[in-house]
């Protein structure tokens, strides 16, 4: 143990520091989900998409399109995985968390 | 748990006898529970136990959801094992609704739940070093669990939710680029367990976990716990090897049932170790012979959804924590009518109380650590109070009351 | 006259190197757990932070000497390490200083120690009692440790003449004869358990008590009782480094006493003593029982002070 520590004194630390500026921050791997994104003039209304979202994230809205109130979001993918047109996707942006609240709805 | 009420124990009027709470917020528990611990100098004499701190009454909430969305929540009753969780769940359906997964997929939900056996023992593993103050330990154990995170994350796409299972199969293939980093990381991750088993039979580490919180084999299955704290004290019971599921059936000749005889909180962590480089072994077997084939079904989910008939079943898994427990009873329109859920540490903390009784106040960080509790998976709809040693069960309009309160 | 003004300047001299002390120890411990720690000034953002922050008193504490302890505390380590930096910075010293200092230092525990079982919390009064116990196992063994030196040196019990004494000798103190050497190890096994780090941190105990004596203590009263803790892990060190392991007498015969090179090697020294008896222990070990702790130090440390009085009374 006194081996290992003093040998950790003297290596890089493991942790690294938080960077917040996009582009150098730690990388994602590709599957990774993060905030969702819509493509609204790919969507077709089927609304498959508000019967599986588990946290209510999903409504409908006009136009036969639907809106996403992503601070209910819980990044499961399911709304992504049954889009019959592939309208919505994962990001892998994972910093969601804001001041404006407004700003978390999606439409 | 109702304790009986000791009369003479009251009348007994002792100077030196202090009552200190034990939680519900404490820096040695990751998740509320109460202690009510009296003691005689360093002694403890006495354990009361106060439940239902993080009662989140997902069972009601899963009543009004269709299966996919409970599903997700389900996920959600527990962090650590949020894989045993859905697949108990999902297995529970698929009987219900005649639903065969492939083989391939029945092996992927093998290899994500080994997975998460190592990554949820060697948590516990980090937690008992940093309750008895080896901090370093602590962080190196966790150093190590960052690399089986990372591999989830690569696999499927979060950490720790790992969103894996659904309705007939699951969610995420396999790549051989993913393979081979999962054998390279298993060779580092074998290294490294071997170094921490090491430090735990060092000196300093020794002296504080043998010969503490003995549940011996008579009391351990008088008690019924399971999982790794029954195995520590030689009950010899894995619902892997006696109810196999997935793809334990075939996976037989590859691993075998640690048990140890001592049952203090050396041996429960003994086995915790050894299980690990089972796990390690069963995932090199689950590589090797990976059938090919189909992860899921053609079909979207709200289909396979509808055809789950009206009906029940019960379904059993080994989760990291002991033997889970779930009975579901659909609707056949896509809901629940009844959905029970049993976990591992709702059977464990029962065994607490016999192990505290008689140790010292140092150790019941590390006696509550040694059965690993998982706490928010415990807490449903049963309050029991302890003092007055009467049961209530909380009805959901009464909760509902006292949520819209709030 | 000149005393008090000396020691007033090193107030805060004291206090300032005290906590870059403690933000270096955590540096070092952080970094041999392969993480990247926090900056070496991150004591003085703790405690700007909590002098910042309001005062919270339970309802069962007798305020006055909740109060009253940490200040206490806080002032009388603070000044028992400026009386050891004003000893080498202007060469002061009075008869008996450095029981004085050890005085002083184990005042310090006990303010705190009363202050923390004013407040009326149970895990205050286990702490208490631990803290009584660690503090009759360590205390003992270190003192004996003192007086052996006391013995040994001139006699005295001045700290500039054992400084005097080793300068002249050409010989830090440990090296000088076995009794010392026997003595410096004993002070120097009483080390962790007097700064209450990780193995002997049994009545700070954060998984078992949460923080025993400090549970109760917040704001400024805590940055006061951190404070008194920094000031007299400082002290400590310093102690040890100019009593038993004066390195200025190994460089130059009749080293002088009050200059900035000497002062500069006391403090290294003292860091080196500090990562070896305070940031090396709480890496590598974990916490012991009270009763292991207890059994250790009426063992180890009793036994070589003890022997070193003994040899020393021979003449050795």
């Amino acid at each position: 143990m006194l081996y290992e520590t003093l040998r950790s004194l003297f290596r890089r630390p493991v942790t690294v520091e938080y960077i917040t500026k996009p582009g150098r921050m730690v990388p994602v791997p590709e599957r990774f989900r993060g905030k969702l994104t819509y493509d609204r003039d790919a969507c077709i209304g089927c609304m498959l998409c508000v019967r599986v979202c588990p946290g209510g994230v999903i409504t409908s809205a006009e136009e036969r399109k639907v809106a996403f109130n992503i601070s209910r979001c819980i990044l499961c993918g399911q709304c992504a995985e049954i889009c019959p047109k592939g309208a919505i996707k994962m990001s892998t942006q994972f910093e969601i968390v804001t001041f404006d609240k407004n700003g978390l709805i999606v439409k | 748990m109702v304790v009986e009420r000791n009369v003479e124990k009251e009348v007994e009027v002792e100077y030196a006898r202090l009552r200190i709470p034990f939680g519900p917020v404490h820096p040695a528990l990751k998740e509320p529970v109460s202690l009510r611990v009296s003691v005689r100098g360093e002694e403890v004499i006495d354990v009361d136990m106060v439940l239902g701190h993080v009662h989140r009454g997902i069972e009601a909430l899963a009543e009004g959801r269709n299966l996919i969305q409970t599903l997700y929540l389900i996920e959600r009753i527990c962090g650590i094992c949020s894989h045993s969780h859905t697949t108990c769940f999902i297995q529970a359906l698929e009987e219900i609704g005649g639903i065969a997964p492939s083989e391939r997929a029945l092996y992927l939900r093998t290899l994500i739940f080994e997975m998460e056996r190592i990554h949820s023992h060697l948590l516990l593993l980090g937690v008992m070093a940093y309750e008895i103050g080896f901090d370093t330990l602590f962080m190196f154990i966790w150093h190590v669990r960052e690399k089986i995170l990372d591999l989830f994350e690569k696999i499927t796409g979060n950490r720790i939710h790992h969103a894996m299972n659904t309705i007939g199969g699951v969610r995420w293939n396999l790549t051989p680029q993913i393979a081979s980093e999962i054998n390279s990381c298993m060779k580092e991750m074998e290294k490294a367990v071997k170094y921490v088993r090491d430090i735990f039979t060092d000196g300093t580490v020794e002296k504080r976990i043998c010969g503490l919180g003995v549940l011996d084999y008579s009391e351990a299955l008088k008690l019924c716990v399971v999982g790794p704290t029954a195995r520590g004290s030689g009950v010899d019971i894995d619902v892997r090897r006696d109810h196999p599921y997935a793809a334990y059936n075939d996976l037989k000749g590859n691993f075998s049932v640690i048990t140890r005889r001592d049952g203090d909180v050396h041996a429960r962590i003994e086995v915790r170790v050894l299980e690990i480089f089972e796990s390690i072994n069963i995932i090199r077997a689950i590589l090797e012979k990976l059938p090919e084939g189909p992860i899921r079904p053609e079909e979207n989910v709200l289909r396979l959804m509808r055809r789950i008939p009206e009906g029940e079943a019960v379904s059993l898994v080994e989760a990291p924590r002991g033997e889970l427990f779930y009975f579901v009873k659909t609707d056949g329109k896509g809901g629940l009518r009844r959905l029970k859920v049993r976990t591992p540490t709702f059977s464990n903390l029962i065994g607490l109380k016999s192990m505290l009784l008689g140790c010292e106040i140092a150790d019941i960080p590390v006696i509550v650590a040694s059965i690993d509790p998982c706490l928010s998976c415990t807490n449903r709809v049963t309050i029991v109070d302890q003092r007055s040693g009467e049961s209530k069960v909380v009805s959901l309009d009464a909760l509902r009351r006292v949520v819209r309160e709030k | 006259m000149n005393a008090a003004i000396a020691l007033i300047i090193s107030f805060p001299a004291v206090l300032l190197i005290s906590l870059l002390f403690e933000g270096i120890d955590r540096k070092l411990h952080a970094r041999m757990q392969k993480r990247i720690g926090p900056p070496v000034i991150q004591p003085f953002y703790d405690l700007i932070k909590l002098f910042n922050k309001g005062r919270v008193i339970p309802l069962t504490a007798s305020v006055r000497v909740f109060e009253i302890m940490p200040m206490i505390a806080a002032a009388v380590s603070l000044l028992g390490a400026s009386i050891l930096l004003s000893g080498i910075l202007f060469g002061l010293s009075m008869i008996g200083d450095l029981i004085v200092v050890m005085y002083l230092l184990a005042m310090s525990s006990i303010a705190l120690m009363v202050g923390g079982s004013a407040s009326g919390n149970p895990y205050s009064a286990i702490g208490f009692s631990r803290k009584m116990s660690m503090m009759i196992a360590y205390e003992v063994p270190m003192f004996i440790a003192v007086i052996s030196v006391a013995f040994g040196s001139t006699p005295s019990l001045a700290i500039d003449r054992i400084i005097k004494f080793q300068a002249n000798l050409g010989l830090p103190l440990a090296a000088s004869r076995p009794s010392m050497s026997l003595a410096a190890a004993a002070f120097l096994l009483c080390m962790p358990a007097a700064s209450s780090a990780i193995p002997f941190d049994i009545p700070e105990a954060k998984t078992e008590i949460i923080y025993g004596l400090l549970v109760e203590y917040c704001g400024p009263y805590l940055a006061l009782a951190k404070i008194a803790k920094a000031a007299s892990n400082f002290a400590l060190t310093l102690l040890a480094s100019i009593v038993f392991l004066y390195i200025p007498s190994l460089l130059w015969e009749n080293a002088p006493l009050n200059s900035g090179i000497s002062l500069s090697l006391c403090l290294t020294t003292a860091l080196l003593i500090m990562f070896t008896t305070m940031t090396v222990p709480r890496t590598i070990l974990a916490r012991l029982k009270i009763g292991q702790a207890l059994k250790f130090y009426w063992m180890v440390p009793l036994t070589l002070s003890l022997s070193s009085i003994i040899l020393s009374a021979a003449g050795l």
